[in-house]
């Protein structure tokens, strides 16, 4: 899953930043409204954390950008201004939730988790294939009721698998969505995680569609 | 009327002037014709002493004797209050006297007081009372007969209560027009009160519907006296304006600064295990506390001094309802709005949404699914011309015991600890509402759980 911090405040953006790249994340960070905006538009992401004090470009303006070029990424916004006619001006502009400052990081943490699930259409926590689930809070994958133990990237890549379950995920896609900008977007690693992936988990759930790339569907509905 | 007022100033001031100076006229007209008519009264008596002497002899032992009678008759009546007499002075001694017939054998004694008056031509004009208790004017005269070398004084006097009756007829007239003129002269001051204050009037009546919100400036053009003010007044409101303005993004901006620091001190000590980063995170929730707890009392002294502030009521619940559906969205609460049309708030947008949005936002957090605002005018609680409107949020949740309602207001008081929030919402909404003489209080909802009435000011 890959994330874009939009803070002005230089510790601030430093302990998000942080905290979403130990919750797994690969996370993106800008420190005013107008290179916000610009990552927010170039780049795909699974979601964003935007504050609306920004210098050079408000929050609420880049918000309302996105969304007028059809953004749809879930946008979480966290600011220190917490009057309700802050909270409408944001969520008329386009915002999926709101957390003021000062806030705690696993409330953050949270509703990130809560927003990604929810852009991908699930309801629950959990997300199941089969006898596959995901628990997104708890970070665990099991089958059959049995825990899987995976590495951070392993389990990285099966959540984004899971989060579009039954979507052809493109190998160019998981690269942008796993790894850092500066990743070698030729290597072979992906190839090799999901072949990983594959013996740990046991069961028949992770497919490969040749030269589109990756599926996550019930196992014997191979496309 | 108030004594203070200045219309009632303006009117008795210009009416005790009227007053006075009518007062002052009418003594002077009188004056002038009574004087008038007593020189023309005298003139007539000079004219008669002047016949007497032409006719008038005087034989050798001095006793005086008139050659023709006089023409007018009155002076033959008895005691008609018309009379002559010619009386020689002390030092003519045994001489006889005369006088007219009107005057029997008495004979008019002039004090010497009234011959004091005496003018320079030898005449003293004054006044007598004879025998019957007629007022007399007399003019006598100290003369030396031809064919004698004694004086004599010759007096003749008139009915002067003949006079008095034109005098006061005079005078009746006189008041009774001074009277009629003083009415006339106090209802035109009335008038021109009215008139020369209508400006003020109409300036009381701009500011009123600036108090009420119905404008936000002094409109019309002024009199020359009065624009000064009136622009003075403008500058006044508009100066209120940017101060509640500028004070309100002074504390927009010191929340800001405060509370990003008290972020990054919460979450670079959440991180680690030592007693230091314990002690910092207890310390930044005191004072995250604080901070909440003065910047909003800020925001409302900021807020209280702002006048004409009137919002329109539908726009803020709809936009509330909106952004409450979306913040619960995973509950699934929807929210449903009632509200009258042009139903306007006495008061600034952003309390009417804080109130209303701390009880909807409280609403959702209990509700089941369901969560209904409604508003609309109180016409029962109107009084001494203020209007007020109720605003009522009701949910389906499990609703609130009657004995825990009091407790719900105090500051800081979670009911139940493990819903979040930070416990400030609903003393925010109660202190709130107090500033715009509104109140909060709670019932039981239609459909089981807990009914919240606001009422505040509306406005008309």
């Amino acid at each position: 899953m890959r994330l874009l911090v939009v803070e002005d405040d230089r510790d601030i953006n430093r302990q998000l930043v942080t905290a979403l790249q130990d919750a797994g994340y690969v996370v993106d960070s800008a420190r005013d409204g107008e290179e916000g905006h610009h990552l927010g538009d170039t780049e795909s992401y699974d979601a964003v954390v935007l504050d609306l004090g920004l210098p050079v470009l408000d929050g609420v303006s880049v918000l309302e950008k996105w969304r007028r070029a059809g953004k749809k990424m879930p946008v979480l916004i966290l600011t220190a201004r917490d009057r309700w006619s802050d909270k409408v001006a944001g969520f008329d502009a386009g915002a999926d939730d709101y957390v003021a400052k000062p806030f705690h990081m696993e409330e953050v943490l949270a509703r990130i988790r809560a927003l990604v699930r929810r852009a991908a259409g699930h309801a629950t926590s959990e997300i199941s294939c089969g006898p596959l689930t995901l628990d997104t809070k708890a970070a665990r994958v099991t089958v059959n009721g049995t825990a899987v133990k995976l590495t951070s990237l392993e389990f990285r890549l099966l959540d984004y698998l899971m989060h579009h379950k039954g979507k052809v995920i493109s190998r160019g896609e998981l690269v942008e969505h796993l790894y850092d900008q500066d990743f070698d977007r030729d290597s072979n690693t992906i190839e090799v995680f999901v072949g990983r992936l594959r013996k740990k988990l046991g069961v028949d759930v992770l497919h490969t569609i040749r030269g589109m790339g990756y599926c996550v569907t019930e196992p014997g509905n191979a496309a | 009327m108030r004594p203070s007022s200045l219309s009632s100033r303006l009117i008795v001031s210009s009416a005790a002037v009227s007053i006075v100076l009518l007062a002052i006229t009418g003594f002077v007209l009188a004056s002038l014709f009574s004087a008038a008519l007593e020189r023309n009264f005298d003139h007539r008596l000079r004219a008669v002493a002047d016949g007497l002497l032409a006719n008038l002899d005087v034989s050798a032992d001095g006793t005086p004797s008139l050659s023709t009678a006089l023409a007018d008759t009155r002076f033959n009546l008895p005691l008609s209050g018309w009379y002559w007499q010619v009386t020689p002075l002390k030092d003519a001694d045994g001489a006889g006297d005369l006088a007219s017939a009107s005057l029997l054998e008495q004979r008019l004694v002039p004090s010497a007081a009234a011959l004091s008056t005496r003018q320079p031509d030898g005449v003293a004009a004054f006044g007598l009372i004879d025998e019957n208790g007629v007022n007399l004017r007399a003019i006598e005269q100290v003369f030396t007969l031809p064919g004698s070398e004694r004086r004599f004084s010759v007096l003749v006097a008139g009915n002067f209560d003949e006079l008095s009756a034109e005098v006061s007829a005079f005078n009746r007239a006189l008041v009774l027009s001074l009277l009629l003129l003083g009415l006339g002269l106090v209802l035109a001051i009335l008038v021109q009160v009215r008139f020369g204050l209508r400006p003020l009037r109409s300036l009381e009546n701009n500011l009123l519907a600036i108090r009420q919100g119905k404008a936000e400036q002094l409109k019309g053009a002024y009199p020359a006296e009065i624009e000064p003010v009136a622009a003075e007044l403008n500058l006044l409101i508009q100066s209120n304006t940017e101060i509640i303005e500028r004070a309100r993004t002074q504390v927009g901006n010191l929340a800001h600064a405060l509370k990003t620091p008290l972020s990054v001190l919460t979450n670079e000590a959440a991180g680690q295990a030592s007693p230091l980063a314990a002690k910092v995170r207890e310390q930044a929730e005191l004072m995250r506390g604080q901070v909440n707890l003065y910047l909003d009392r800020a925001r409302r002294a900021a807020r209280a001094q702002g006048i004409g502030a009137v919002t329109e009521v539908k726009p803020v619940l709809e936009a509330l309802a909106r952004t409450l559906e979306r913040i619960n969205r995973d509950k699934g609460v929807s929210v449903r709005v009632s509200c009258d049309e042009g139903l306007k708030f006495r008061g600034e947008k952003q309390d009417l949404e804080e109130m209303v949005g701390n009880l909807l936002d409280n609403a959702c957090k209990w509700a089941d699914r369901q969560v209904d605002v409604s508003a609309s005018l109180a016409p029962e609680l109107a009084a001494a011309g203020r209007q007020f409107l109720r605003i009522e949020v009701e949910d389906d949740g499990p609703g609130l015991p009657p004995e825990k309602r009091a407790e719900a207001l105090k500051r800081g008081r979670r009911l139940d600890e493990t819903k979040p929030g930070s416990g400030l919402g609903l003393s925010i909404v109660s202190e709130t509402a107090a500033m715009y003489s509104g109140t909060l209080s709670f019932d039981d909802a239609k459909n089981g759980g807990l009914k919240v009435s606001l009422v505040v000011l509306s406005a008309v």
